[in-house]
């Protein structure tokens, strides 16, 4: 009922584990239980190694919390080395997240990766805490749409996801120039740039912002990109329980992602798929994708 | 490691703003000493790691000073209540069978793990001296303190015990020739680069607790990194998973 298809792989559950929550996918939670995990998103590697950012790292904001790791990783030479993390015995599948300032780097890293049979990769174009002056590759549509052409150019085989980042004027832009340069897959979105004042400490903390106060700006983009491309989308941002989930299929997505709802709440994906299997068997839906979109303006339901 | 909602079995302000949490032990693990739980207190978003004071199987305990919003809402629950922990986190501090002797350093809550270590040493048969600093008498939680363990105790304010900090009497007792084999710290930065800094003097080892804002807790997020020496320079490590307990001569002090 909540098994679906993302480009080769077969998900047990439409739930992921987004990029930068759960390690490099290795890890092992006595309290999950995984079959209600389709995917795991790795943490993003990069060309080199990096040490991240200093501290501190993690604050809280409102009802939710403001993060700036600074994609801190091994580099892709240590992180091939040690083989791909694989949880595949508990039926999870690993997506692995990459980054780069441009197309070279991006493509010496996946030339990498699918030497070591990778099938699907998320390519990280909206980290907030890596460069403070520069815009990220999501913030043009522009250097968007070439990344991708380029990388699908050398690996067409590979299923590749683009993450995108809310900080834009308008996020169906960037969506449309992703599916043109050859997208197969959307993740969006990103956390959304803030910055919180210690004013005991008299200083500035700036970062990523995340949980349940973004929800209504990962539901908007998610609504709005649907009805604009025909790439399935994983939809993220403040989901933080079952029901949060149900609205961003709804919506338009076509699997959800977790982020930092999961350090909140440790049960957060079985409540997910114990809510959207009690809400599917009293609206009699057979499958997850069946009530993907169903409320938006436009609802394509082919090709995924 | 588990997630499970505790009940809380007692809930003591201890001396002003000080506050001991006893909660049902409901996991199938015994806590060990320099482990953490991570707590959920409603509304906040992010969980709040809260080194073990002492436990068994049927209890955890937990010493908190209201420091901000978080603990101040834990230190308004009441018995009954629920709370979702997830614990015992992290490395235990390291015992070794030759280590018949120890030096506890201490400072402010921070004793709250070694408090309950030091009992563990007892009751195994090891000589402990608990060196204990607060900032006034106020601070120190003399209802916590295990029978049988030696204490020697500083205030800042001169209000109880000998006056200035707990690094003093610890200090002259090292200079004095009287070495233990083991140096146990937890407490403020500059305490515990103080202790690293004797303990590497005196080639006694030295274990110290670090705390730090965390999100996961439990090695997923990287948020809680701290310096540690790796090589000729330092690596990011984790706290919740590669600590909260650090051997001190691999710490990147940073200037405090």
């Amino acid at each position: 009922m909540l098994g679906l298809k993302l480009g080769k792989m077969d998900l047990q559950s439409p739930v992921i584990m987004m990029s930068g929550i759960f390690s490099y996918g290795e890890a092992d939670l006595g309290y999950l239980d995984y079959s209600t995990i389709g995917a795991v998103v790795t943490k993003t590697i990069t060309l080199e190694p990096r040490q991240g950012n200093p501290q501190p790292r993690i604050w809280e904001a409102g009802s939710g919390m403001l993060n700036s790791i600074g994609l801190q990783n091994p580099g892709i030479k240590d992180f091939v080395s040690h083989g791909i993390p694989s949880l595949m015995d508990r039926g999870v599948r690993t997506i692995v997240s990459i980054s780069g300032q441009d197309s070279g780097e991006i493509l010496s890293m996946m030339e990498s990766l699918s030497a070591l049979g990778v099938e699907t990769v998320e390519i990280n174009l909206s980290c907030p805490n890596v460069h403070r002056d520069r815009p990220m590759i999501s913030q043009s549509a522009r250097l968007t749409g070439q990344l991708l052409r380029d990388v699908k150019r050398e690996f067409g085989q590979v299923f590749v996801i683009a993450k995108l980042s809310p900080n834009v004027t308008d996020i169906s832009e960037i969506a449309i120039a992703a599916e043109e340069g050859g997208a197969d897959g959307l993740s969006m979105i990103n956390t959304v740039r803030g910055l919180c004042v210690d004013i005991e400490g008299r200083r500035i903390i700036e970062g990523g912002y995340s949980g349940p106060p973004v929800k209504p700006v990962g539901l908007r983009a998610v609504y709005d990109v649907y009805r604009k491309v025909r790439v399935p989308i994983i939809g993220i941002g403040g989901i933080e329980k079952g029901r949060d989930a149900l609205e961003y299929i709804l919506a338009g997505a076509y699997a959800v992602g977790v982020g930092s709802g999961f350090f909140s709440n440790p049960f957060l994906t079985s409540e997910i798929c114990g809510e959207l299997k009690d809400y599917m068997v009293k609206n009699n839906f057979r499958r997850v994708t069946d009530i993907s979109g169903m409320l938006n303006e436009k609802n394509y339901k082919t090709g995924r | 490691m588990e997630a499970r909602n505790l009940k809380i079995t007692g809930l003591t302000e201890l001396s002003a703003g000080h506050y001991l949490v006893e909660l049902e032990n409901s996991f199938s693990t015994m806590p060990l000493p320099g482990q953490f739980v991570h707590i959920k207190v409603p509304p906040f978003f992010l969980r709040r790691p809260f080194s073990i004071a002492g436990g068994d199987a049927e209890k955890i305990r937990v010493l908190f000073r209201v420091a901000g919003e978080g603990t101040r809402a834990l230190s308004c629950m009441e018995p009954g209540d629920e709370l979702n922990v997830i614990g015992p986190l992290g490395t235990p501090f390291p015992v070794r069978e030759e280590w018949k002797k120890a030096f506890i350093v201490a400072g402010g809550t921070g004793a709250a793990p070694l408090l309950f270590l030091s009992s563990r040493l007892l009751s195994e048969g090891r000589e402990a001296l608990f060196f204990y600093g607060a900032r006034e008498a106020g601070h120190i939680m003399f209802r916590l303190l295990p029978p049988g363990v030696d204490f020697i105790f500083t205030t800042q304010d001169g209000s109880y015990g000998e006056k200035g900090l707990v690094t003093g009497p610890f200090e002259k007792m090292l200079r004095d020739g009287l070495l233990p084999d083991v140096i146990y710290a937890g407490g403020p930065h500059g305490l515990l680069k103080n202790v690293a800094g004797l303990s590497a003097s005196y080639r006694v080892p030295a274990f110290v607790t670090l705390e730090n804002r965390m999100a996961c807790g439990t090695g997923l997020c990287y948020g809680c990194v701290t310096k540690i020496r790796s090589g000729d320079g330092w690596d990011y490590r984790r706290v919740c998973k590669d600590g909260p307990v650090f051997d001190a001569a691999d710490i990147e002090w940073e200037e405090s």
